[in-house]
C-alpha cells in the first residue's frame, strides 16, 4: 500500500483526537498485519469504504483509552463501555475515515463511506479478505495504545 | 431562537448542544435522523444536521425542507465528517447555508452560525 494513502488517515486520527478529546497521540511505526494476527483491544469502530478505494478502516481501543476519550469529549465520568462509549467510538471512526476521504479526494481518489459498526470484546479481531492489504498504524496516549487498521484496495487506473 | 440538532450519534448531538448552550442557545431539540426531524420542525429557527444517517440522510432531509412551503426559509448548517470538496459543493447546491466538518472547535461552529445569521 502506497504511503500516499496512509498519511491522510494518520493526520485525520490525530486531528480527531486532538480537536474533540484534547489528546495528542504519538504514532508508532506502521506494519502489515498478518492473517490471524490480533490486536489488544476492548472496543473497535469500523467504517466500510467503497469506490476507487474499497475495504474498511478500523480504530481499536483498550477500555481505559476509550473511556478517557469519551470523558474528554463529553466532560463526564465513564466507568464502563456503556452506550456513550460505543457511540463515541463509532463517531471517532467516522471522523478518521471522513477526514482521510477529504484529503484523498483532492489526490483524485473518490469513495463513499458507510455508517460505523462498533464491536466490543476482549482482543476481538476482524478477518479481512486475503487480497486486501491491511496496514496497522499504532498510536499511544498516556492511558495506553490504540490502533488504526487501514485495509484498502485502491484502484490506481488512470492515476 | 429555537434550534434542532439532527444527528444519529448521541455523542455528537450532546457536543453540538453543549457548544450551542455555551453560545447562549437554550431552546434546543434533537432528532436522530431526517425523518425524525421532519416531524419536529414547527417553530424551529435554525437546523444543524449531519449527512450520513439511517432512515433519511442529511442531503435528502435538506432537499425535503427546501421543497416545503412551510420550512424552506429555515437556515441549515450541515455538520458532518464528509470533508471532500465535491461533497461540500453538493450540500451547498442542495440548499445548505453553511458547512462544518467534524472534528470542529466551538469557535468554528460559532463563526459558521454568525456567517449564516449575518447574511
Amino acid at each position: 500500500m502506497n504511503v500516499e494513502y496512509l498519511n491522510p488517515f494518520i493526520k485525520s486520527t490525530v486531528n480527531a483526537l486532538s480537536t474533540m478529546a484534547c489528546l495528542e497521540p504519538s504514532r508508532g511505526n506502521p506494519y502489515l498485519r498478518k492473517t490471524g494476527q490480533k490486536i489488544e483491544c476492548d472496543i473497535s469502530g469500523t467504517i466500510g469504504v467503497a469506490g476507487e478505494a474499497s475495504g474498511s478502516v478500523t480504530v481499536s481501543f483498550s477500555e481505559s483509552v476509550a473511556r478517557k476519550i469519551v470523558e474528554n469529549m463529553l466532560g463526564i465520568q465513564v466507568d464502563s463501555l456503556n452506550d456513550d462509549v460505543k457511540d463515541a467510538v463509532g463517531e471517532i471512526a467516522n471522523m478518521i475515515a471522513g477526514g482521510a476521504k477529504g484529503e484523498l479526494s483532492e489526490k483524485g481518489y473518490s469513495f463513499k463511506i458507510a455508517l460505523p459498526v462498533v464491536c466490543i470484546g476482549k482482543d476481538h479481531y476482524t478477518e479481512y479478505p486475503k487480497d486486501i492489504p491491511c496496514v496497522v498504524i499504532p498510536f499511544s496516549v498516556e492511558e495506553g495504545a490504540f490502533y488504526v487498521e487501514i485495509c484498502l484496495k485502491v484502484d490506481d487506473n488512470g492515476k | 431562537m429555537k434550534v434542532i440538532v439532527v444527528d444519529d450519534s448521541s455523542t455528537m448531538r450532546r457536543i453540538i448542544k453543549n457548544t450551542l448552550a455555551r453560545l447562549g442557545y437554550t431552546d434546543i431539540i434533537e432528532a436522530e435522523h431526517g425523518l425524525d426531524a421532519l416531524t419536529k420542525l414547527d417553530g424551529v429557527d435554525m437546523i444543524f444536521t449531519d449527512w450520513n444517517m439511517p432512515e433519511m440522510d442529511g442531503l435528502t432531509f435538506v432537499k425535503s425542507i427546501r421543497s416545503s412551503d412551510s420550512y424552506k426559509k429555515i437556515p441549515i448548517i450541515m455538520v458532518t465528517t464528509e470533508a471532500a470538496k465535491e461533497d461540500i459543493v453538493e450540500a451547498i447546491q442542495s440548499g445548505v447555508n453553511n458547512y462544518v466538518v467534524k472534528p470542529f472547535t466551538p469557535d468554528i461552529l460559532k463563526s459558521k452560525i454568525e456567517a449564516v445569521l449575518n447574511r
